[in-house]
């Protein structure tokens, strides 16, 4: 999880960091516009090369703060549909791991180790977190891969990665090969 | 409100929504900074006090521009300014009901407008104070103070709006206003 919220901490500087810039910078615009329109008052005029550059910088200025304004914009709708599609990828994860472990008649504690298992932790570990013996998580994960059929953990993932690699995903027919019921 | 702003459902059915984009918290906090300097610290007659007024002009000059082009609930759609609509929800406060509003609730984006267009009038009288035309004019003068007091009556009722709101519809608004992010109670709707 830790690992997910750093990319988004990371965005969420960047983000910050552009509308600091757009801020400090549509402040010097108004002070520009602010000089341009009090010289016009006093008389200046834009054909003196002073003051057109003056009034040149000013609607440059201006200008910058639109378009950066627009790529905030734009930055932040990509950042919202990033975690949409994270968020929509995690759901299908979950059904798809659903799907495979009741294909494979998994009693409820298989399931819960099998979780644990391609969440990354070892017999030893989830033997602690379930408060069993790390003699039973052997044999229920023994009992796991001969029920999926495979020869062990590498082996298991590589089912689940498999079917994010696949290009028909939204088919289902792995799926409905499987028996599953999504 | 679309789902692509949701950002995650919590067990207890408590659901995440990033609203406030970080310029408009900028200008939030910048503006109240710039009204606590303006109004309870620095000098009239300062120097400071002009810069510090012509900087919340471009505050909510910004924040206008940004209402047009800006991010969904940062925009004046998402807030029109609906007097009838105020009523409404007034009502609905009153039956302890109603959804909770991703963006400002109708009621809070009529003191949003308020608030802005005070310190517009705040910054048009004190800018016409210093130029030689009106200098030394006591009805200016006069206008700047009212519009301040109506600035404080204002600021006074926005902090209990937002405290009763945060009290009634239990969603956090003042640390959303820090980090963005709404956290709606389960058993809330979302408009």
């Amino acid at each position: 999880m830790t690992s997910l919220n750093f990319p988004k901490n990371a965005n969420e500087r960047r983000a910050f960091t552009l509308a600091a810039i757009i801020l400090l910078q549509a402040l010097c615009a108004f002070f520009f516009v602010g000089d341009v329109f009090v010289d016009m008052t006093e008389g200046g005029h834009l054909d003196d090369i002073h003051m057109a550059l003056e009034a040149l910088a000013a609607l440059a200025l201006i200008c910058g703060v639109i378009y950066l304004m627009l790529e905030l914009r734009q930055l932040l709708r990509r950042f919202s549909s990033m975690a949409t599609g994270l968020r929509a990828a995690r759901g299908e994860m979950t059904q798809l791991i659903d799907s495979f472990f009741d294909s494979w008649d998994l009693t409820p504690s298989e399931r819960d180790v099998a979780l644990l298992v391609l969440k990354g932790f070892d017999n030893e570990d989830i033997a602690r977190l379930r408060g069993t013996a790390a003699g039973t998580v052997r044999a229920q994960t023994a009992k796991i891969y001969s029920k999926a059929n495979v020869e062990g953990r590498s082996h298991l993932f590589s089912i689940f990665m498999e079917e994010l690699f696949s290009d028909h995903l939204g088919e289902g027919g792995k799926m409905a090969k499987a028996g599953g019921n999504v | 409100m679309a789902p692509a702003s949701e950002a995650f459902k919590g067990r207890s059915g408590a659901r995440t929504f990033a609203v406030w984009d970080p310029l408009v918290r900028l200008v939030h906090w910048c503006l109240a900074l710039a009204i606590l300097l303006n109004g309870a610290i620095l000098d009239g007659d300062s120097p400071l006090h002009e810069i510090v007024g012509y900087m919340a002009f471009a505050l909510v000059a910004t924040r206008v521009v940004w209402g047009l082009i800006g991010t969904g609930p940062a925009r004046f759609a998402a807030f029109p300014p609906n007097p009838a609509a105020a009523l409404r929800h007034l009502r609905l406060m009153v039956c302890g009901k109603g959804p909770v509003h991703l963006s400002h609730n109708p009621l809070g984006a009529l003191m949003a407008y308020n608030i802005w267009a005070t310190v517009l009038v705040l910054v048009a009288t004190g800018y016409l104070m210093g130029t030689l035309r009106f200098f030394g004019s006591k009805w200016l003068e006069e206008a700047h103070e009212m519009a301040f007091n109506w600035l404080l009556v204002s600021v006074a009722l926005h902090i209990c709006g937002v405290a009763f709101d945060s009290w009634r519809t239990r969603v956090a608004l003042v640390p959303a206003m820090i980090t963005g992010r709404k956290t709606v109670p389960g058993d809330r709707s979302v408009q």
